[in-house]
């Protein structure tokens, strides 16, 4: 009965929990590692133009030193004017993101204003700060609010930056350097965003961690164009169609279940009146 | 909570829950909400009385928006009533935060239904004095619910709560169509309100929401309001 | 040694043309000694959704029965099977709720999606962080040797029956080359109107 309770409790308890800490330590110590979580080796960057922000991003995912994901979407939504690139542990950058997305439109309901890009990194850094770095996710914040363009860095133990042009992530070097060079203040927005893409690509083909496509958003007064793959420099050109006869594979047994057709009941017209 | 307090809604002899129709008592001293569902989305209105001039109507809102695609109404008691809108809200985010998806209207409503119910069976509190409509648009089309103080609800092709349902209910049988849509929709439900209303009805005593076929749930603004009372002059 | 070789296993899924597969090996090992070869490592969730598991037995078994416990309560809830991708979702949150404790396995989702039979396939790690393809997705122990057929093998547009092919022959040339997984294969194919079933035939070394 208790259980039975637990279970129906589980959806709304929210919050991590901590029931196999406990096991898994103690795996460890009998030389049972942990497996790694998917990260985004990563190289992600914004810079701030006259009219807004320019946020991009590259597209590898990597679970040790295999791709894992080739095309995976790195900038996030936070808010209608406000948007997030994640770098390190992909499910902390998504998770954090989402629930700091999800805080922000509770706060809009409730005083029908715009969000601002600073509230969306306060929440953020407390609460990376909480959790002492142990939530790895590295941030780059940019938006549009009533106070004009903003664009910060968060580090995983909640530390931040604001800065008219930034990058993260293993590739942020080899971006950085791009930026040091070409940034100007008060660029137009075709040149901000040649800048951050010249500074992705940058990431891509140097480190290793970083790679395929460049994602692009750019973040106006009022309006926001998301351009998932702006820039696709390692578009896959070779393949050799090889034609596996059908039958080849041996089975031992083939068993068929048809699935029920669904029944499809037409409206009924007098549906709605449900008696009290 | 004390491990000593009752619920204060007991069964009378007769097998009623007096307490819940005290509760109903305040959603008719309410004033009147009623709300259509058309062909093609949903329209709720409200009346917004003032009780003293001297307020600020721009302070007072009864319409309000649950999540992107619903919105709803009350009749009774105003700060009841924001409890229930606060719960709602954060049950649509959760709901998102775990399929990625948006809440079927039903499940919201049978969300806010739980809570009301709750209320009427927990110690150390008091049913909620309010009646909702709740409207929204999901995958399966447009939604109008009713949820009352005991935490029953029903669907509805239009209705009416509050001070003047019984004459609203009546006038929205004669009017309702099957076939309505929501532009006609909206001219009915300013017809109903105006239909019971005590004085001159403007833009800025009653209030308007409506949600279409762009899932977006909308308040409508004082002007717009005007627009259509302009209409239906 | 990883937790995820203790028992070992492989499993890849795949996307056709109308048309998803789930495909894994049998073994159940613990360690270096095979103690079983008829563990199936995919599962069908409702008709139209397929969940496929590898990384620690213990924790594949206690996670298939507490997924299906959400998916019959969603299912009793509102009263119609779960879309694909939100179960992709339930498995991410319920994966990453227990992020500094995790449990020791990586899934992967199969299904078809709407009224259009939509395939749709994705996979996540151990703590949920979501991948989405739209040609296929590996884990388990096979799982670089698997990157390597699929990637050479898969095509788009597949039929039922191509598919079959191509992820059997997939499966069974990865875990041929690895210790941990094998002792034949299953395969699931899932199509609009039916779902197919077929044990192959491999090496039991």
């Amino acid at each position: 009965m208790s259980n039975l309770n637990e279970e129906n409790y589980e959806e709304e308890r929210g919050g991590f929990v901590f029931d196999n800490v406990t096991r898994n330590m103690f795996m460890e110590t009998k030389g049972y590692q942990a497996p790694i979580a998917m990260k985004t080796g990563t190289t992600i960057a914004g810079v701030i133009f006259k009219g807004g922000v320019v946020l991009g991003a590259d597209t590898r995912a990597t679970n040790g030193p295999i791709v894992a994901d080739k095309n995976c979407s790195k900038i996030h939504f936070i808010a209608p004017n406000v948007y997030c690139c994640g770098a390190g542990t992909a499910a902390d950058t998504e998770n954090s993101t989402a629930l700091i997305s999800s805080k922000l439109a509770l706060h809009r309901y409730s005083t029908g204003r715009q969000t601002r890009v600073v509230t969306a990194m306060t929440l953020l850094k407390r609460m990376l700060f909480k959790y002492q770095g142990h939530v790895s996710a590295a941030l780059v914040l940019g938006g549009v609010d009533l106070d004009g363009s903003h664009l910060y860095t968060i580090y995983p133990h909640g530390s931040t930056d604001k800065l008219p042009f930034v990058t993260m992530g293993s590739g942020s070097l080899a971006a950085m350097a791009i930026f040091e060079e070409r940034f100007k203040d008060d660029m137009s927005e075709e040149e901000a965003k040649s800048l951050v893409h010249a500074g992705i690509s940058a990431g891509i083909f140097n480190d290793l961690g970083s790679g395929s496509n460049v994602d692009l958003c750019v973040i106006r007064k009022d309006s926001v164009e998301y351009l998932r793959g702006y820039d696709q420099p390692n578009e896959r050109n070779y393949r050799t169609s090889y034609v596996i006869p059908r039958g080849t594979t041996a089975t031992l047994s083939s068993t068929e279940e048809v699935l029920s057709k669904q029944l499809i009941i037409n409206e009924l017209d007098d549906r709605m009146e449900v008696a009290p | 909570m004390s491990e000593y307090s009752f619920s204060l809604t007991t069964f009378s002899p007769s097998g009623k829950l007096v307490q819940i129709e005290y509760a109903l008592n305040a959603v008719q001293a309410g004033s009147t909400s009623l709300a259509i569902k058309a062909t093609n989305g949903v329209v709720i209105a409200t009346e917004k009385k003032q009780p003293s001039p001297l307020i600020d109507h721009t302070s007072l809102q009864k319409v309000t928006i649950l999540t992107d695609h619903i919105g709803m109404v009350y009749s009774g008691m105003g700060p009841d009533a924001r409890v229930l809108v606060k719960k709602g809200r954060k049950q649509a985010e959760q709901y998102f935060r775990v399929y990625k998806e948006r809440i079927p209207v039903s499940q919201l409503v049978r969300e806010m239904a739980g809570v009301m119910q709750e209320y009427t069976q927990s110690g150390g509190v008091r049913p909620f004095g309010v009646s909702l409509l709740i409207a929204g648009y999901d995958e399966s089309g447009p939604h109008l619910y009713q949820v009352d103080p005991s935490g029953s609800y029903w669907a509805w092709k239009a209705s009416a709560i509050g001070k003047n349902m019984i004459n609203a209910n009546t006038f929205l049988e004669k009017r309702y169509t099957k076939e309505i849509e929501l532009e006609d929709a909206i001219h009915t439900a300013i017809l109903t309100l105006k239909e019971g209303f005590d004085g001159q009805i403007t833009e800025d005593n009653i209030e308007l929401g409506i949600i279409g076929n762009d899932h977006s749930f909308k308040i409508l603004t004082p002007s717009q309001v005007k627009d259509y009372l302009d209409e239906v002059e | 040694m990883s937790i995820l070789e203790y028992n070992g296993g492989a499993v890849v899924a795949m996307l056709g043309k109308n048309c998803v597969a789930v495909a894994s090996d049998l073994r159940y090992g613990i360690k270096n000694t095979t103690v079983g070869c008829q563990m199936r490592k995919a599962y069908p969730i409702h008709q139209k959704c397929l969940l496929g598991m590898a990384g620690l037995a213990t924790d594949v078994q206690t996670f298939l029965e507490k997924m299906k416990f959400r998916v019959n309560m969603y299912k009793l809830r509102e009263d119609r099977d779960i879309k694909p991708s939100s179960f992709g979702n339930m498995v991410s949150s319920a994966l990453y709720e227990n992020r500094f404790g995790p449990m020791f396995l990586e899934p992967v989702i199969a299904g078809l999606e709407g009224d259009d039979n939509t395939p749709f396939i994705s996979s996540t790690d151990l703590i949920g962080a979501q991948c989405f393809t739209d040609n296929f997705v590996v884990v388990g122990t096979a799982s670089e040797a698997l990157y390597g057929m699929c990637e050479s093998l898969w095509k788009p547009e597949m039929e039922p029956e191509d598919l079959f092919e191509v992820i059997s022959q997939c499966l069974m040339a990865s875990v041929d080359r690895d210790c941990n997984s094998g002792w034949g294969g299953i395969v699931y194919i899932l199509t609009p109107d039916k779902l197919i079933t077929k044990e192959l035939k491999g090496r039991q070394d």
